[in-house]
């Protein structure tokens, strides 16, 4: 039962913590705050950014492609669709930049909106996103809610694809936000910001890791523009000499 | 026995562990445990680079959120109701599960969804939903497994890592009605589960999730996950609850990617959960999909009083499992045996101040006081402090035993009078040793049972350390 209104509940709370401690003024607060200074980061695998972001992505349990244009981007997702699932077909969001894409190139079809959400129905097997942000500190790309992104082709297909503008890149969290909040400036609070490293996993049963909790059993990145020629190898090398170590 | 047949309440902590020792196989779980989780975090921490530097950072945030939670509690009200949330305030327990179930109930909901969240746990919400006829599910997979075996979690980020694979196999061939098939090992069990959660996820009408932290800038509710979960929960309903506490609010995003890389890297020894999401509300403008309607409901359950108490530190806490996965007593005992909700040091500290020492009183002793809770606690909680503090305040309340009390005064009185104390182990020491000269060992001695009953307590030999360290001195003081 509750007995009282909620705004009585609330001005309880917050009157018994202005009590405990909270005479402070919001600039003195915020000065304060300030003087606490950065937040530390932690040290990225190689210097050079696409070669962290891309061995921080395998990492993470997700593959890779590098593509220096749109329509070898097309192409590798058109490779990705047929050596997974021998299709041409795939799911993508309303996504202006995706619908701009060279999809002839490469023979894709692409079908723009949400993925399958009845039950009866089979999953749809891929979706395709246009990133909005890649950190390199944690293999991670950003996406924000909308039509552009609709949760189903994050969270309910079985293989999930992403494309990443290279110019998109930033190296860590911090820098990601400073992104985030400049975005949001423009366009306004998204409902839901997405950092996504790595398909669902779990490790509930036994700690095993398994992929495909209950989201996408692959992640797919494909990072397009100028990435230098080595860092792919280089990556690729980093993460065999690991598990060799292991 | 089950977790379920244990008594509950942690009064019964030590019969419980008595009990749980027994289970040969569980300990040998929980040895692994104990060798594993602290592997995987101190290679995440070396990688880091300046991990002692993060920490420090996230205390003083911590600290200064908490210090100023008035000023940031209320920004983050005010930034979360204009973002479209209703936001709810409960006193306690009961007063959360009111308020969910109203909104439920509002919204003619039949089937509700949750993600995992410990506040939820510690207000025993799914059994007041169920028994108000909803039909809740929980998605996490450790979290389903223990709702489906009818137990409660014993690890708080592995909820059911005390179950085997032949358990849950056994478990799921039972519950979920599939007919013949082999169900070999984790990835057949995970894929199982995918396809009968997968089920609920699309029939839900409400979706129930907790937050890793709430941002008073923006009114962001951060969610940390590694299955996805908590997303399609928070995704998929019409209606969103996110249950939560007035501890989780940090001032900005970067403070909570400060608590993100530390949280992480202490629970699970990755450097990032495969889903980090931020939600701000419901849909709006454009979008095309998300919830209808989000609550956000803040639960004090004592939080204030801990808040105006010398225990204000554990506040800080961020829910990452690492003391329980160095602590020797936790290893030792397993999550099921602390009869409460929160386990091992932090359910130590914890427990008592959310519920009451009387009924708690013997979880502040579950500990051998080694300290590696501390050394691990990115949040850099004196734990072990805290214990004996609490210890303390159960010796003024006398709530311990009198016969311990009543020795511990006169061990205190005799250590304050040290030539006394000299004396009398002088004296004891040596006739202890004559006693014990033909066996070596003692099995069993008055006033040390408690000793004598687990293993032989080895009789003294030679002379006591003090006589020993004196004569080196004189020795030393000759020669020199
Ligand atoms: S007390 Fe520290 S180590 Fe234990 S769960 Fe909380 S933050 Fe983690």
């Amino acid at each position: 039962m509750i007995t009282k209104t909620q705004d009585s509940a609330q001005s309880d709370l917050l009157g018994k913590l202005r009590r405990v401690g909270g005479n402070a003024s919001a600039e003195q607060i915020g000065a304060e705050l300030n003087r606490l200074g950065q937040t530390p980061v932690p040290l990225l695998p190689a210097q050079e950014l696409c070669e962290a972001f891309l061995i921080n992505v395998l990492k993470n349990q997700g593959t890779v492609a590098c593509a220096p244009d749109r329509s070898e981007a097309v192409k590798c997702v058109a490779k990705y669709l047929h050596e997974r699932f021998h299709t041409r077909k795939i799911v993508a969001g309303n996504d202006p930049r995706l619908a701009a894409m060279p999809w002839r190139d490469g023979g894709v079809l692409p079908r723009f909106g949400a993925a399958e959400q009845e039950f009866s129905s089979p999953p749809t097997p891929a979706s395709l996103s246009y990133a909005r942000l890649g950190v390199a500190e944690t293999g991670s790309i950003v996406t924000f809610t909308g039509k552009s992104n609709p949760a189903a082709n994050n969270l309910l297909v079985e293989d999930h694809l992403v494309l990443l503008d290279v110019a998109d890149l930033v190296a860590n969290l911090d820098d990601a936000w400073q992104r985030i909040n400049a975005a949001m400036e423009e366009e306004g609070r998204p409902r839901g910001i997405n950092f996504i490293s790595g398909p669902s996993s779990t490790g509930d049963i036994d700690a095993q890791l398994v992929m495909g909790a209950h989201g996408p059993r692959a992640w797919h990145v494909i990072l397009m523009g100028d990435v230098p020629d080595e860092a792919l190898d280089n990556a690729r090398s980093f993460i065999e000499q690991r598990l060799n170590q292991l | 026995m089950s977790s379920t047949d244990q008594a509950k309440g942690s009064r019964a902590f030590y019969s419980n562990v008595r009990s749980s020792l027994q289970e040969t196989e569980k300990v040998n779980r929980r040895d692994m445990l104990g060798l594993f989780m602290p592997m995987i975090r101190d290679a995440a921490v070396n990688e880091f680079g300046g991990f002692e530097e993060l920490r420090r950072h996230v205390k003083n945030i911590k600290q200064h959120s908490l210090d100023n939670l008035y000023h940031y509690l209320s920004q983050f009200v005010e930034e979360a109701k204009s973002n479209g949330n209703h936001v709810h305030f409960a006193q306690d327990s009961s007063e959360m599960n009111s308020i969910v179930l109203d909104i439920c109930q509002q919204h003619d909901a039949r089937r509700v969804i949750k993600g995992k969240s410990m506040v939820t746990e510690e207000t025993h919400l799914l059994p007041h939903l169920q028994s108000a006829g909803l039909e809740v599910v929980e998605t996490d997979l450790g979290e389903y497994i223990i709702q489906q075996a009818g137990e409660s979690p014993s690890h708080i980020v592995g909820p059911a890592l005390h179950k085997s694979v032949d358990e849950i196999r056994e478990l799921f061939m039972r519950k979920h009605q599939l007919g013949e098939r082999e169900l070999e090992g984790p990835a057949e069990m995970v894929a199982e589960a995918r396809t009968v959660l997968r089920e609920h996820f699309l029939k839900a009408d409400v979706g129930i999730i907790g937050s890793n932290a709430l941002i008073a800038e923006s009114g962001y509710s951060m969610l940390v996950t590694n299955e996805g979960n908590g997303d399609l929960c928070a995704n998929l309903p019409k209606v969103l609850i996110i249950c939560t506490t007035m501890d989780r609010v940090v001032p900005r995003a970067n403070d909570a990617m400060a608590l993100l890389r530390l949280l992480v890297r202490s629970a699970t020894g990755q450097p990032v959960t495969c889903y980090t999401s931020f939600y701000s509300g419901p849909r709006q403008g454009e979008d095309t999909d998300g919830p209808i309607e989000t609550h956000i409901v803040l639960l004090d359950n004592k939080r204030s009083d801990i808040l105006d108490s010398d225990y204000r530190e554990m506040l800080q806490c961020i829910r990452c499992a690492a003391c329980l996965n160095h602590c020797p007593i936790y290893i030792g005992a397993g999550g099921h045996a602390y009869g409460s909700v929160y386990m091992g040091p932090m359910g130590s500290v914890l427990t008592p101040l959310l519920t009451s020492l009387e009924e708690s009183n013997a979880l502040p002793n579950a500990c051998t006081a080694c300290g590696r809770c501390a050394e691990v606690c990115p949040a850099s909680i004196p734990l072990p402090d805290l214990l004996r503090d609490l210890r303390h305040d159960e010796t003024r309340a006398k709530l311990s035993p009198t016969r311990w009390r009543v020795g511990m005064k006169i061990h205190a009185w005799l250590l304050s009078h040290p030539w006394l104390y000299h004396k009398l182990t002088a004296l004891g020491i040596p006739a202890l040793g004559w006693l014990g000269r033909k066996k070596g060992s003692f099995k069993s001695l008055v006033l040390a049972n408690g000793w004598t009953d687990e293993r032989d307590f080895p009789a003294p030999q030679g002379r006591t350390f003090m006589q020993q360290y004196q004569s080196q001195r004189d020795d030393n003081e000759d020669a020199g």
